[in-house]
Parts: C-alpha cells; structure tokens; sequence
C-alpha cells in the first residue's frame, strides 16, 4: 500500500486533502456531528487517581488548537489520550468517548497501530533516534513495509522540506541526527511525524526545550503546517498560543474549564479562573 | 559581644575541620592499604601462575594431544572441548536469557509475578556450582538420556550462567531512554517493532558484554561439568555433541589433585592454569572492548 502512496509526492497529497477539505467542510453543514477530534465526557485515570473530569471539546479540522493551563492541570494527558499513548503507562483507565474522524478510538476493535499513524505526535524534548538523518525520516515508511529506496529518498525529501529543514541538511543526510542543534532536532521529529503522512499532528510542548529563535522558526511552521493538519500543541507558554493558535482550551485541575476561538479566549475569557490565569494572576 | 559569639564560632568550627581532617587521612590510608593488599594478592596469583606455568607452554603444548599417561605432551584436546561446551553454552543461554528479559522488560505487566521472577533468576546466581552440576546430571544426562556429553555440559553451563544473561540483558534494555520508545510508538510501530528497531540496537552491547562476563565464569567452571560430560583423558577429540569432551578447568583439577604422578606433571598443571588464565582474560578483554566501542558509538550519536 504505502509503495504506491510513496510515488505521490507531499504537494499532491495537499492537492488531494484541500479537495477532502473541501468536501469535509460540506458535510459539517449538513450534519454537525462530524469533526476532527471530539471527546465526550471525558474521564482518565492513573490508577486510583483522576486525571481528567468530564472534558468535553470539539476540534475542527486544520488550523491549530492550543491547550493551555498550569503544571499537572491534565493538558498533555488529555493530548496523550489522542492517540493513545496513555496505553503504554500501566494501571490507567478512561471513561468515556473519544472520536477522531468520527470513530471512537477507545472502541475495543481499534487498530492503535494505525491510529498513532494517522495522528503523530512531537514531543517536550526532541527525541530524534540515534540513526542517521535519513534513516530517522524515513523510520515510519519502514516500519511500514516500504523498502524501494527512490521512494524512501523522496519521502525523507519531501518530509524534511515540510519541515523548514531541508536546506539545512540536504548535504549531510547520512550524519547522526543527534549531532543538530535541539531546535533542528526538534524540527527533524516534525519531519519524522509527517513522513508517516498524519492527518492530525499532537504537539507536547514543542519549544521549551529550545531557544527563543528556533522556537520562532517552530511557531512558523507550525502555522505553515496548519493549512495541511490538524494541529493539537500543548503550551505552557501563553503568548505563543495568543500567536499560533485559532482555537484555545483553558486546563484547569484536570477540568476544561473554557474552550473557544483564541481571540475570545484572550480578549473576552467566560470564566473567571480563566481571566486570571491570562491575566496572570497564578499559574 | 557581637563579635566575640563570631570569633568563637569560627573558632569551633576551625577545631572540627583539623579533626575531621586527620579522621579522613586516616581513612584514606586504610582504603589505601586495602587496595594495596587485594593488588597484591592478584600479582601474587598471577606471578605464581605465570612464572611456573609459561616455561611448558610451546607449540606442541598448544597443539599435542597428553601422552604417555598424560605426563607429557599437550593440552590440545582440553582447549577444544572448552572451546566446544562454550560455544554450546552460548547456543543455549543467549536465545533463552535474552528472551526472556526481553520479555520480562517489554512485553510483561509489571507487577508481583514478574518481581517474582526476577527475585528467582537473581538468587539462580547464589546457587553453588555443584548443585547446576548435580542438577544437569539428573536433568539432561539421565532424564533427557543426553548420556555424558557436550551438549549436556553446555546445557548446564548455560543453566549456571542463564541468571547473569538475563540480569544483564534487562539493565541493557532498561537503560535504553524512554524517549526512543516513546517516539517509536508515536510513529505506529507496533511493541515488536519497536524492540527490534529501536530497543534492541541500542541494548545488544550492553546484552553482549554481560554475556560475555557470564561466559567467562562458565568456561572456568569445573563443578558443573564433571559430572556432565568432562572426561579424564580421550584420545580423540569429540566428534558429536553427544561426545565426552576434555576440558581446560577439570583438567586443571586432574593434574593437581587426581594424577598419579603429581609432582611430576605439576608444570603442566601450572600452563593449564596459564592457558585457562588467559582464555578468561581474553573473554573479559573483548567485553571491555566491547564497551569501548559502544560507548564512542554512542557519543557519535549513531
């Protein structure tokens, strides 16, 4: 499957979603129900403790949605329950409906393979594998079954060029990925997420392991990327999320507290703790 | 009065430092003093062994089956069949250790049943060398009907060094960040994929140098393998691994203690012990090598 996929180059993916976009778009006016992501009542557990109470939020496609809150509030356990990444944690337990695309990823038939396929995930501090450049991008089409190496070639290609990283590698592909600077790094596990071709992309705070100026270069493509993904970040910090992001949810002990478009959020919260928080008041 | 209250306290304090000074050279010393007699003890060992054991050692003793009621000759047969139940020994626990602490750290649940299993493996390690010998006899000589033989002695070796290949394998693979795990997943790999991709390359040096140390134990052994297949003298080499096999430790023992004459074969003893000394040294050098390398492989980030 994915050899015949790797011919189609990244632009005409983008072709072939803005076309899906298009038609998505149609289908919410008809029918509400259908977004990207949509948690209902959500609740989760780490063994006797709770983690999450009640969250309910829908995310639209594209663009890019930012969660905010304090430390331990629940943000990126509630990032991590997308695409299951929880499951690895022994003893945690979640109630209620998480749909992506319309399925319930928490139905017992789920294929988690395949859903943490459709929606990678960045991580806090870049974890690049210690391989080659190459070899890290092209990590998720092999473990796909892809051998062809022209193809391999044009995926690592086309996935480092979505990351703003092309220019700055092209000549050294074969040197350990560990041997770039953290932001570099950090755009390397970008690279690495889209070479699987995801629809949706979780980013757990992405920048606050790295500088203010490749942090800048990440809120960038961040926003580049928006018009092809969903993206999902997670931020401790509050101006970055005012910058990127279209869409804001205010955590709060394990509570959503408010959710909405990010000026609103910013300019006119709903809720008092969530004034406070922006207002800087804790947090 | 301010003052004074300072003056003291400096004053007390200056006291307690001098004394705790002269507690800490004394200690020192005696530190000092104790790795000074366990160096001292090895090169007394080694000085021993080597000094009376490299006058025999030539070609002929590397190369020469014993002759004339093992008073003279080599020790070539010996060296074989060490070399064999090593090689059936590594056949034996490198499959099964590290499966099984593959196992153990990524596939089980962690809780009571695998702190179970680790406390077991762990205190495998205490068991005495006689009883694995014992134990293999009942087990793979008489129960499977192996008969005396390499693989029997392989079978028990690798019994004797299983609890080190899957204690060392599990602190290979628990060192291996989570981050890369994590990561992998991330990208949809599945648990096997993920061990075999990511896991594993990094871990397998760490695997092959605790295996090794494990080896290198085992090939020492006599205990074990006396009652397992090591024969007192063979004219020929083995030619199956159902074979009786001469081997460097139990020879060792033969010529110091079961010999009829000896004094007299006491300098072969001495270049057994020799040759022995070295194979031993030359599986834990390659293990430190081992290591080295790893260790620039991973500061290269590859």
């Amino acid at each position: 499957m994915m050899s015949t996929n790797a011919k189609v180059t990244i632009e005409e993916t983008r072709i072939q979603e803005t076309a899906k976009h298009g038609i998505g778009k149609l289908n919410k006016s008809i029918e509400n129900e259908y977004c990207e992501v949509k948690a209902e009542n959500l609740n989760f557990f780490y063994g006797p403790v709770q983690a999450l109470f009640n969250v309910t939020v829908k995310v639209q496609e594209k663009g890019v949605a930012a969660l905010i809150g304090p430390s331990g509030c629940g943000k990126s356990t509630f990032l991590r329950v997308l695409n299951r990444m929880n499951d690895l944690i022994p003893g945690t337990r979640l109630e209620g409906k998480v749909k992506i695309h319309g399925k319930n990823i928490y139905a017992p038939n789920t294929d988690v393979v395949n859903l943490r396929k459709k929606v990678g995930m960045v991580f806090q501090h870049p974890n690049p594998f210690p391989k080659s450049i190459f070899d890290n991008i092209a990590y998720g089409p092999r473990i796909d079954g892809l051998k062809n190496k022209t193809a391999l070639t044009e995926i690592v290609e086309n996935s480092l060029k979505g990351a703003a990283l092309w220019d700055e590698v092209k000549d050294r592909l074969n040197e350990p990925a560990l041997a770039l600077s953290g932001g570099q790094q950090q755009r390397l596990c970008i690279a690495r997420a889209l070479a699987v071709k995801p629809r949706i992309l979780l980013m757990d705070e992405p920048t606050s392991a790295i500088d203010p100026i490749a942090t800048q270069r990440i809120e960038d493509l961040v926003r580049n990327l928006c018009n092809d993904y969903t993206i999902i970040i997670v931020t401790h910090n509050m101006q970055q999320a005012a910058r990127i992001s279209d869409n804001t949810g205010f955590f709060l002990q394990g509570e959503m507290i408010e959710w909405g478009t990010t000026s609103n959020i910013f300019t006119n919260p709903q809720d008092k703790r969530t004034e406070d928080y922006i207002t800087g008041r804790f947090g | 009065m301010k003052a004074e209250v300072l003056k003291q306290g400096i004053a007390v304090k200056k006291h307690k430092t001098s004394e705790w000074h002269s507690y800490e050279l004394v200690g020192f010393w005696a530190l000092r003093l104790t790795l000074v007699l366990v160096l001292f003890i090895l090169g007394i060992i080694v000085f021993d062994i080597v000094s009376k054991g490299a006058g025999v050692i030539n070609w002929e003793f590397l190369t020469q089956p014993p002759r004339v009621g093992m008073t003279e000759g080599g020790i070539f047969p010996a060296i074989v069949g060490t070399f064999y139940v090593t090689l059936i020994t590594i056949a034996f626990a490198v499959p099964l250790g590290v499966g099984a602490a593959i196992y153990l750290n990524e596939y089980a649940v962690q809780g009571k049943f695998t702190r179970l299993v680790r406390m077991s493996v762990r205190n495998l390690a205490g068991v005495p060398s006689i009883v694995f010998g014992l134990f293999g006899m009942a087990v793979f000589v008489k129960i499977f009907g192996f008969g005396p033989s390499l693989i029997a002695a392989g079978f028990t070796l690798g019994l004797l060094t299983l609890p080190v290949t899957v204690t060392a394998s599990e602190e290979a693979l628990r060192t291996v960040p989570r981050a890369y795990r994590e990561g992998s997943f991330a990208l949809g790999a599945t648990r096997w994929q993920v061990v075999r991709t990511v896991v594993l390359p990094r871990a397998i040096p760490g695997i092959l140098t605790g295996t090794i140390l494990g080896l290198a134990r085992a090939a020492g052994e006599t205990a074990p393998i006396l009652a397992t297949g090591a024969a007192f003298f063979l004219p020929h080499l083995p030619d199956s691994i159902r074979s009786q096999f001469m081997a460097l430790p139990y020879h060792l023992f033969i010529m110091s203690t079961q010999h009829h004459a000896i004094s007299q074969v006491r300098p072969i003893a001495y270049g057994t012990a020799l040759i022995l000394l070295v194979l031993v040294c030359l599986l834990n050098l390659a293990a430190v090598l081992l290591r080295k390398r790893y260790r620039e492989r991973v500061a290269k980030g590859l």
